[in-house]
């Protein structure tokens, strides 16, 4: 008996200070997540001349919200938002619509030359953001859509990405609903609309948080597009306050926190779909 | 009854080509909108830009074909030099701290822990948060007097000039690419780490093999094409990186932070050298076809095949 209980005794204590190392581990590398953003709200919600005369590590009690009252004053921030939920919502309906009906054409539907399209559709999915850069400002430039929302929404409305990963999952959709309602008279648009996105909700949920997601947090695009104040987005007009007013952190931490917390609370909401964006993101790298 | 025969099987082929058209149709339809964005927002653009790259066009004049000239002009334009260096840096420094952080982290979460609801949303947090908030944080951390010197400097340690020291500062962009980028990573290791058969492991426990064994025998060979996937996407996300360094160094100081991402951007959209910068653009959309064929071709050598 002694000698059975010996070996799982030392077991269970090899497996237990495994366990404390990976919890260290963990707990030290999440601290160091976490840290940066709870510094930003320290830092935000001190008084701007409190910055340098304290320690890093002081926090001011009470709060000072005057940063928070400041930023409005300071730039157009609800314009902002405004803008930015604007496109981010557009885009995100437009690219659901049409990546599930391309998706679906793909998956189902049988027309001469289908195959070598999406050959193409794939093919393009390889082609890096920064070689379109530059070729798509002209574009846009020739349409007059340059310093417009148009620039931001017009090439984001499609995504061969998101056509892609909806015709995967039509794919596994069963095909006894589909000749069920062929027998009783739908057309494929009827199909697509009462039964097939009915029931994909979960996939149009992932894909459209990631359209979302996406146009909110973008950067690069909306820098080189827009040059008016008034139509600037969320990350643009944090970008300009930035080189307007440098070292007034309590005010720029503000700005971060603000512009950060609708995602933050989007994520907390639906983490879920979040999580499975993630793993559809390393397929499209 | 022969007679009656034949027209109805020619009314049944007629019904069922039209049925075959229709059906072509309503898939001619329903591709088009998308169809339409990535016509005129990828696919023409490729070529437009590489007919771009080779004109001398600066937005304000007329373009002027020029041959390979722009190309030409990389291999002379001593920046182009350095910034191709500071990319090739990036990538090698990052990608690998990338890769071994999140294998380390996702078999660290793969234990049975207690919390680990907790620790996804502290690792994914970096992730979804936009990277103009995030430079906004770090250059305060960062800051001559931000915590990290102040922390460092309770240890003794004299204040380090992150984002102004030039022979520091790319390591600092680097530093905060890899902070942004970590839960992304780990969750698709986290992912397939799941997916390794619980049999195989166990298989191997009752022929005697020990943690590191199984790890080095089974997970890190069932895992290689994911490891492969992860280093190729790294090394591409490094040759576009933008957003960090236009926020955070401007690609300074001096050009010491300038990456091929944010160089291209300077060349067209800062200088209007619209050519110039779509040849750069073409380069580095190269050197990513070239890894993304080997990734194929070479992962049928060393990486464990799945059948």
């Amino acid at each position: 008996m002694s000698n059975k209980n010996n070996p799982s005794n030392s077991d269970s204590v090899l497996a237990k200070s495994v366990q404390a190392i990976a919890v260290t581990l963990l707990v030290f590398g999440a601290i160091t997540m976490i840290v940066p953003f709870i510094w930003s709200v320290i830092t935000s919600l001190k008084s701007a001349e409190n910055i340098f005369s304290h320690s890093a590590f002081w926090i001011q009690f009470p709060p000072d919200f005057s940063a928070y009252k400041q930023i409005w004053e300071r730039i157009p921030l609800l314009l902002y938002a405004g803008n930015t939920l604007k496109v981010a919502l557009i885009v995100t309906v437009g690219q659901l619509a049409t990546s599930s009906l391309a998706g679906y054409a793909f998956a189902r539907l049988k027309f001469p030359g289908r195959d070598k399209l999406f050959f193409v559709y794939i093919a393009t999915m390889m082609i890096p953001g920064m070689v379109l850069l530059i070729p798509n400002f002209v574009v846009m430039r020739n349409l007059g859509a340059i310093n417009t929302h148009w620039a931001l929404i017009l090439s984001a409305v499609g995504s061969a990405f998101g056509t892609f990963l909806m015709r995967q999952f039509f794919l596994s959709f069963p095909s006894e609903l589909e000749d069920a309602a062929k027998l009783d008279g739908c057309n494929p648009f009827m199909f697509y609309w009462h039964i097939l996105l009915p029931n994909s909700k979960p996939i149009l949920t992932t894909l459209g948080l990631m359209a979302f997601q996406n146009i909110w947090n973008d950067f690069q695009w909306p820098l080189i597009v827009l040059n008016d104040e008034s139509k600037r987005t969320l990350q643009l007009g944090l970008s300009y306050l930035m080189s307007e007013y440098y070292t007034d952190w309590t005010l720029l931490m503000a700005g971060a926190i603000i512009t950060l917390l609708p995602i933050i609370l989007l994520f907390f909401a639906v983490q879920k779909y979040f999580v499975q964006s993630f793993k559809f993101t390393g397929l499209k790298g | 009854m022969a007679v009656e025969a034949i027209p109805q099987t020619k009314k049944k082929i007629t019904f069922a080509k039209k049925q075959r058209i229709q059906e072509a149709i309503w898939g001619y339809l329903f591709i088009t909108p998308n169809f339409l964005v990535i016509l005129f927002f990828t696919f023409i653009p490729v070529f437009f830009a590489l007919y771009m790259s080779l004109t001398d066009w600066n937005i304000l004049s007329d373009p002027n074909f020029i041959g390979l000239e722009n190309y030409e002009k990389i291999f002379s334009d001593p920046l182009a030099k350095e910034t191709f260096l500071n990319t090739f840096y990036f990538a090698v420094v990052s990608v690998p701290i990338n890769v071994f952080l999140t294998l380390l982290l996702a078999v660290l979460l793969n234990q049975k822990i207690k919390g680990i609801t907790f620790f996804r949303t502290a690792y994914y947090l970096p992730v979804i948060s936009a990277s103009v908030a995030v430079s906004l944080m770090f250059m305060w951390i960062l800051a001559n007097n931000g915590l990290l010197n102040q922390i460092l400097g309770g240890m003794g340690i004299e204040p380090v000039r992150w984002l102004t020291d030039p022979k520091i500062a790319l390591n600092s962009v680097i530093g905060v690419t890899i902070w942004k980028g970590l839960g992304l990573n780990m969750i698709i290791f986290l992912a397939a780490l799941q997916d390794i058969p619980k049999e195989l492991l166990e298989a191997a426990a009752i022929d005697g093999a020990n943690a590191v064994q199984k790890f080095f025998k089974i997970t890190i060979p069932l895992l290689s094409p994911v490891i492969f996937f992860v280093t190729i996407t790294g090394v591409i996300g490094s040759f576009q990186s933008f957003d960090l360094v236009y926020n955070m160094t401007r690609g300074g100081p001096g050009h010491s932070t300038t990456v091929i991402g944010f160089y291209i951007w300077r060349q067209a959209f800062d200088y209007l050298h619209m050519g110039y910068g779509a040849a750069l653009a073409f380069i580095v959309f190269a050197a990513i076809l070239v890894l993304t064929i080997l990734q194929w071709v070479l992962r049928k050598f060393w990486v464990y095949s799945e059948e």
